[in-house]
């Protein structure tokens, strides 16, 4: 068995989006019941959630726009940029927390005090640019955690595997000309889903081309065609990149069960995809696997979804 | 949606006793495919396309090979010798309406803008309407494709466009196309959301069928 971290904290629950919004604070009830319901609890090193430092969150997003971020969140707006982005007075911190939860989590992982971990996190992060939010997104999550893992515990090179069924516009252009940071994502179409980027021809501009790498799927599509793609775009570039740490943005929403999208994965096939990335992490990356939680709104799927995913990770 | 707006305005032209050497040279500088030929007051003369170049020279010598003899064989030719003289031309005033159906129905890759006297004061390629079709499309926005079945009679989109305006959605663009049922419309709807759930159980209990993604055509009828 593995020794794997496990971010988990109920004031992640505090971010409130409004009525009928998908990205509600139940989703992370539903996926704490699902480890808990599956007996992985006494397994798993249980981190609380700490309020990251600003200068890191600097590392990627404007001061300006953290500012803005913090005005309208205080001032008592119910949307911010967007009329996607559903908040409510306690967003902001709540995103710190988020944001300081995974750099902690990150510290345990590099200091050996564990292997793995989830980070069960609040708001989501994927979808968030420089200056701008966007898909329920505020901060970069793990953007902020590859720059961190660079600065604070100079890691060289980041691979980051983003299976939420949209694609992860921001983490992709934060990291567009990098090439110490390799972003794969797997998601749906673009023509028909959100975010409208993360096409074939997306692969990375300057110095940074070839550190990108898009499969976008068919709507309708499902398990043959995630695991070919897997096998054909994702494992070969990580072979040839080496990531020393793999930072997983783990979406649950290409779910056949989940109506965020028209994709079709099945619950055993999320299973082969953390698999997959697991033996990516042990052979190239000593086993440092850190997924954060992006999306994934099936509220009765999440349970076992998230059992799963976790016990993959504990190598159960 | 006039051609003023979506032309290129400042154009590459090249002078009739240019040669054709150096008007390819100013084509692959400029990574442009039409050059329009003007004299000293700017009026169109003519154009000249990299099609008209290739037809001009020898394989050769454009994969930049150096045959002397054949070189020199083509060393006197001007823009003047290989251009077409008088080309087709639209006006600034034209629609991009107008500039499609006449790129669809010309074959050409690019028209010269001129004035009324005749001037050159532009230069529509096929690139810049493409440009335009984006734009119209709403697709350079974060958004979400939901294609809707809807019967072809007075009042459908109107009450798509109030669903949608209930759920508090912006929209990037709709397109009504042809579908394959003579009675029916397939309606595009490209919403500046990333929260499509709510909309899409809202438009099927008003009656109305959502198209299976892969289904889609943004033209459902055989192309003529």
């Amino acid at each position: 068995m593995r020794r794997t971290g496990y971010l988990h904290d109920m004031r992640y629950l505090l971010h409130d989006t409004g009525p009928y919004h998908p990205e509600m604070p139940e989703r992370l009830i539903a996926i704490h019941n699902g480890i808990k319901d599956g007996g992985l609890l006494e397994h798993l090193t249980i981190i609380p959630a700490s309020r990251a430092e600003q200068k890191w969150i600097e590392t990627i997003h404007d001061k300006s726009y953290i500012r803005k971020f913090e005005e309208v969140c205080l001032s008592g707006h119910s949307t911010f940029e967007d009329h996607d982005n559903g908040i409510c007075i306690d967003t902001y911190e709540t995103a710190f927390l988020a944001v300081g939860g995974i750099l902690e989590t990150i510290d345990m992982v590099m200091g050996g005090k564990i292997d793995n971990a989830f980070c069960a996190v609040r708001p989501p992060g994927h979808h968030a640019e420089v200056n701008k939010a966007m898909g329920f997104c505020y901060f970069n999550n793990v953007a902020i955690a590859a720059r961190y893992l660079q600065m604070r515990w100079g890691i060289q090179r980041v691979g980051i595997i983003d299976f939420d069924v949209h694609h992860g516009n921001g983490t992709q252009h934060i990291f567009e000309t990098d090439p110490t940071v390799f972003y794969y994502s797997i998601h749906e179409h673009p023509s028909f889903a959100y975010p409208g980027t993360g096409r074939e021809f997306e692969i990375g501009a300057v110095e940074g081309r070839g550190f990108t790498k898009n499969s976008p799927v068919l709507p309708g599509q499902g398990d043959d065609i995630y695991k070919m793609l897997i096998e054909k775009d994702l494992i070969p570039f990580f072979e040839k990149f080496e990531p020393e740490v793999i930072i997983v943005s783990s979406g649950f929403d290409a779910h056949e069960d989940d109506e965020m999208a028209d994709i079709n994965v099945s619950t055993e096939c999320f299973s082969w995809i953390m698999e997959t990335i697991m033996q990516l992490g042990d052979k190239y990356s000593k086993g440092r696997v850190i997924s954060v939680l992006e999306g994934g709104y099936c509220i009765p799927r999440l349970p076992e979804l998230a059992k799963n995913h976790v016990a993959i990770l504990l190598n159960f | 949606m006039f051609v003023s707006r979506s032309m290129v305005k400042e154009v590459i032209t090249v002078d009739k006793d240019l040669s054709v050497f150096e008007a390819h040279d100013k084509m692959k500088a400029n990574k442009i495919r039409h050059l329009p030929v003007v004299d000293d007051k700017n009026n169109l003369i003519g154009i000249v396309t990299d099609r008209d170049i290739r037809s001009a020279m020898p394989f050769s010598l454009l994969k930049g090979g150096q045959n002397e003899e054949e070189k020199a064989k083509i060393a006197d030719l001007k823009v003047k010798d290989i251009m077409t003289q008088n080309p087709m031309t639209i006006s600034p005033m034209y629609t991009i309406q107008d500039a499609l159906l006449m790129i669809q129905k010309e074959k050409v890759g690019a028209f010269p803008v001129v004035d009324s006297e005749g001037k050159l004061t532009g230069i529509l390629s096929v690139r810049d309407l493409l440009r335009a079709f984006i734009n119209v499309l709403g697709i350079n926005e974060p958004g979400t494709l939901i294609g809707i079945l809807a019967e072809q009679k007075v009042g459908q989109l109107k009450k798509i466009v109030d669903a949608i305006t209930e759920e508090n959605i912006s929209i990037g663009s709709i397109l009504v196309s042809r579908y394959w049922e003579p009675d029916k419309r397939g309606v595009f709807a490209y919403l500046l959301t990333n929260n499509v759930m709510r909309i899409k159980k809202k438009l099927q209990s008003l009656g109305y069928t959502l198209l299976d993604p892969m289904e889609w055509y943004l033209d459902q009828l055989p192309k003529s």
